[in-house]
């Protein structure tokens, strides 16, 4: 198994001097290729900054990144936009979709600055959302428009997906959805897929759960038996 | 300070962009306000000081000569309070800078003091002494364009004799405010001057001693003309009197009161767009403060704020925005004020011009800017008070979406998904869209008006020295001569052609309406000097009968086929009837027209003419003007390549200004709304547009989204811009149009190009600004929050 991930004393610290935040400290891991990993922990642990510094969203203050060879650390902005757009799907917790285009085409935009993407009608079928591609956000549920959102972050069938928090705005049976969802496509198309939670029940889905605590790893558990989304309660 | 109060202070601070924008073109319109308003005051305070101070005439009459003790007669009419008489007429200067003769007015100081009527306001030097006849003063125009001082001496022909004269000071006067040459269309303070000399010296050099040919007559306060008009009428009837008239006939006081109401109609057309617009920009800010206060307005309420203290608060903001518009309206204002009462004073040469605004017209524009942005605010501010508690405190649903018409949907199929987010966000805010591109729309239309009138003025010079006037001088003639005076001029030195015409004052009479105009004629065939009308054609000259120009026609309530009278204003005083032939709209003058022997059929004076014109070979053109220049039956030679060089010369330093001026109220005015609508844009939007950013669109591409919407509704306004500017230069034509100058209008493509490209630019400049945020979008923070 091959490294997508290598962090090398990875820190981000926010402002300066006495005010100074140290949202992440010295973290050090590697992220197998096709892995499906929970970061765990309560809110302001560090996680979600991770994710960002690892999505390319954020720059970290020290450290090392490498997504293969490539050093992320060492990437300008219109780099990382490039890196973005070619590899990485983002899912959030508040969906942000674009409510003035239909859940079809908020597809069809990331197809058109993707290399080789699924087809709009492929990326819903697989979220289950077959039958309601021309409808508009407002028109969807929340768990519809989650999906929708992992939809349109798979359709470019990135290396890999970041969701942050994916089933904190959703109830128990539309997160399952969601969470069956990106199983489903981590499963299929061998995506490393990072999922946020500060939910432990959430987490027992990853083949690997990193606990996070005032910005550092505190463990890394190995999961030998992932359960199913159907088996969580939350 | 209450706490709604620091709130508010708070809340101006943080629109403090949108406020600039408002502020801006509120102050421009309110400039522009108080300028016409407060200079249209201005102008007419000053004439009437000047009037009052200098005794401007209220009456004058020409004559041919009578004795001095007539004036008696004149001072005994009935409300007349001072009478000057005077012996006047017409010189030519022998100028060593120019090769062409230039015409003078000359006209007499009385033996003692100063003139009762129509005094002077020495500008500098002393005044002549009346023992010396080659002592006098010069008009301050032509002084100031031919750089001549007190002490300069001008040799000129006064009635065949060559004259030196020095002289001892430069002088204004109420009458001749504004100058202009007779016959010539428009000034060239070059070309013509007016000198005031010892009455003795002119007496003896048009052989009038003891007798004047001119009076100028003011009346007591409140006196009825008509009375005064009518006995000094009887008086001077046997002296070849052509009857009294009024200040409308005297040319520079008729012009200033053109140009008065000018400034009305720039009055009331400019700042009406800018406070259009200025309603505009409040209304899109002020919707999106409450948008975004949604939640704030139902705290306050659940606090136990009223519907009044809440609509009360809001309404302040627009209103503050309002009195930041006046204030910057006002300064604004006054230094515009400033600046054209300076070109004004160096125009006209008053003698005491200072720009000032009356407490009436700083309250119009007071209640203006209120109510632009009352009017702008008062929706959303309603929407606010009516807003209830509780769901004001719940999130705002998220702007919903659904399929437009279908041709809509066709169209957005077609698109890549950012246009289409473009495409919908316009169809899904309809009203917002209109407004944006109507305050566009009338940037571009204001540009489109105001580059019309280059192209129009242009024209008509075009016409008017291109197929009008294609002599290359007018002579004219001190009196009616024989017509064999045209072997004279013909064999002067270059003259080609020639053509004769006569001019007969006369007064029309039809059904009661009288009205005192003047007869032009001109030889069958003319093709020197041709009438034209709007379209650039040539107007026929009817063999027998007279042509009216439409306006004459409108006042004598004349028809084709009409019997009208004319009656002679000089000489025997003949009354003629003649049949009106046709009915005319030349571009340029309002009187009637003839062929100059049925003219001269009609006055019972054949083979008398009043002047040539002719054409020159240009190889001796300076033999011409020598030889003029010693010609003493001569009243004036107007040079017609001087005028035209001397026209577009003054117009286009004058339009230069005013295309600066009014690009930049288009500029502020497109700007402001521009940056106005891509804020709104851009707050609306900037989870959608951190959310392409993060998705891994570039800069670019999502800057398109933001500068695509406001440069898809410039661009949706070009036909509305275009038809509405179109309308309103038509508009402004008509009203800008004098009796004597029919402005046409002009289609002119440059112009039209001119104001699109200069607005898009602007709008796309002002976008471009907003656009600089998208750079610092806080990918991770606006997408973490939600909405």
């Amino acid at each position: 198994m091959t490294a997508a991930f290598t962090l090398r004393d990875v820190s981000k610290i926010y402002g300066k001097g006495p005010a100074a935040v140290r949202a992440l400290s010295e973290v050090s891991f590697d992220i197998q290729e096709g892995e499906l990993m929970m970061l765990l922990g309560p809110s302001g642990s560090g996680k979600s900054t991770l994710l960002n510094v690892l999505g390319g969203l954020d720059h970290a203050s020290t450290g090392e990144i490498r997504f293969h060879d490539m050093v992320l650390t060492a990437l300008n902005d219109r780099q990382l936009t490039a890196y973005r757009r070619r590899h990485v799907g983002f899912i959030f917790q508040f969906y942000n979709l674009i409510p003035s285009l239909t859940a079809r085409e908020n597809v069809d935009l990331v197809r058109e600055i993707a290399a080789d993407p699924l087809s709009a009608e492929e990326a819903l079928t697989l979220v289950g959302l077959a039958g309601r591609m021309d409808h508009f956000p407002a028109q969807l549920s929340g768990g519809e428009q989650q999906r929708v959102a992992v939809a349109r972050a798979i359709a470019k069938r990135p290396a890999i997906l970041l969701c942050d928090e994916p089933t904190g705005a959703l109830d128990l049976k539309t997160g399952m959805q969601v969470l069956e969802a990106l199983g489903e496509i981590n499963r299929r198309y061998k995506s490393t897929t990072l999922i946020v939670t500060h939910n432990s029940d959430v987490a027992r889905m990853g083949q690997r759960v990193v606990h996070f605590a005032d910005g550092h790893v505190r463990q890394i558990d190995v999961n030998p038996a992932p359960a199913r989304p159907s088996e969580l309660v939350w | 300070m209450r706490p709604l109060n620091a709130k508010l202070l708070r809340d101006i601070w943080r629109m403090r962009m949108h406020a600039a924008g408002i502020v801006m073109v509120l102050g421009c319109g309110l400039a522009v306000l108080i300028m016409a308003v407060g200079m249209r005051g201005t102008l007419e305070r000053t004439l009437d000081a000047y009037y009052a101070d200098k005794h401007m005439a209220d009456l004058a009459v020409d004559l041919v000569r009578a004795p001095d003790r007539r004036a008696a007669d004149i001072g005994a009419a009935p409300g007349v309070a001072a009478v000057e008489t005077r012996i006047s007429g017409y010189a030519l200067l022998d100028l060593p800078q120019m090769k062409e003769p230039v015409s003078a007015r000359l006209v007499s100081l009385p033996r003692e003091g100063r003139p009762r009527v129509n005094d002077l306001v020495l500008a500098s030097g002393r005044w002549p002494d009346a023992a010396r006849p080659d002592e006098a003063l010069v008009n301050e125009a032509f002084a100031t364009a031919l750089k001549l001082k007190p002490g300069a001496t001008l040799d000129m022909i006064v009635h065949g004799h060559r004259e030196r004269v020095t002289l001892t000071g430069i002088a204004n006067s109420p009458e001749f405010i504004f100058v202009s040459a007779p016959g010539e269309m428009f000034p060239q303070p070059e070309r013509f001057a007016v000198l005031w000399m010892g009455r003795d010296a002119l007496g003896q050099a048009w052989d009038r001693r003891g007798a004047f040919n001119e009076a100028v007559i003011r009346l007591a306060p409140g006196a009825d003309p008509r009375p005064a008009s009518a006995a000094i009428d009887a008086a001077l009837k046997p002296y070849g009197s052509a009857g009294v008239h009024g200040r409308d006939r005297m040319m520079s006081d008729r012009f200033l009161r053109e140009e008065l109401d000018q400034l009305g109609v720039l009055a009331a057309f400019v700042p009406a767009f800018f406070l259009v617009v200025a309603a505009f920009l409040v209304n899109v800010s002020m919707g999106r403060v409450i948008a975004t206060e949604r939640s704030n307005i139902g705290l306050l309420k659940a606090f136990g704020y009223g519907n009044a203290a809440i609509a009360w608060h809001y309404a302040e903001s627009a209103l503050i925005f309002g009195g930041l518009g006046l204030v910057a309206g006002i300064a604004a204002g006054i230094g515009y004020g400033r600046f054209t009462a300076g070109q004004y004073r160096a125009f006209y040469h008053f003698p005491a011009l200072e720009f000032s605004a009356s407490a009436a017209t700083y309250a119009l524009a007071a209640v203006a800017a209120f109510a632009a942005a009352g009017l702008g605010a008062i929706s959303s501010v309603i929407r606010a008070a009516a807003l209830p508690p509780a769901e004001a405190l719940a999130p705002p649903q998220p702007a919903s979406y659904g399929s437009g018409a279908a041709w809509l949907e066709q169209l957005g199929q077609g698109l890549d998904g950012k246009s289409r987010i473009i495409l919908r966000r316009i169809v899904r805010f309809p009203r917002r869209a209109a407004t944006t591109i109507l305050g566009i729309g009338f940037a571009i239309s204001i540009l489109i008006v105001t580059q019309s009138f280059p192209a129009e003025m242009t024209y008509m010079l075009d016409v008017h020295f291109g197929l009008a006037n294609r002599q290359n001088v007018t002579l004219t003639l001190g009196k009616m001569q024989k017509d064999s005076v045209l072997h004279d001029i013909e064999r002067l030195p270059g003259v080609i052609a020639t053509e004769p015409f006569r001019i007969d004052a006369v007064t029309f009479e039809k059904d009661g309406h009288r009205v005192e105009e003047a007869i032009f004629a001109s030889a069958k065939g003319a093709s020197l000097n041709r009438l034209i009308d709007r379209d650039g054609r040539p107007i026929a000259m009817p063999a027998d009968g007279i042509l009216l120009s439409r306006s004459l026609a409108r006042k004598l309530d004349a028809r084709t086929g009409d019997i009208i009278t004319a009656e002679q204003s000089t000489g025997q005083r003949l009354r003629l009837p003649v049949r009106v032939a046709g009915i005319a709209e030349p571009m340029t003058g309002a009187s009637a027209y003839m062929d100059l022997y049925a003219e001269a059929r009609l006055m019972r004076e054949t083979g008398r003419i009043g002047g040539a014109y002719v054409r020159l070979d240009p190889s001796r053109y300076d033999d011409f003007t020598a030889v003029l220049k010693k010609t003493p039956a001569l009243m004036g030679a107007s040079f017609v390549s001087l005028a035209e060089r001397s026209m577009r010369r003054n117009f286009n330093e004058h339009m230069g200004l005013m295309t600066a001026i009014y690009a930049s109220f288009a500029a502020i005015m497109a700007g402001g709304i521009a940056f106005s609508a891509a804020r709104v844009t851009l707050a609306e939007q900037q989870r959608d547009l951190a959310t392409l950013r993060v998705l891994g669109f570039t800069r670019l591409e999502v800057s398109y989204v933001l500068v695509g919407e406001i440069m898809v509704l410039a661009v949706l306004s070009l036909p509305f811009a275009a038809a509405f500017g179109t309308v309103m230069a038509i508009w402004l034509t008509h009203l800008f149009g004098t009796e004597n100058f029919a402005f046409p209008f002009v289609f002119n493509p440059p112009g039209y190009a001119f104001a699109m490209a200069f607005t898009l630019a602007c709008v796309l400049a002002a976008a471009m600004i907003v656009r600089a945020s998208v750079d610092r979008l806080d990918m991770v923070g606006v997408l973490k929050a939600r909405d």
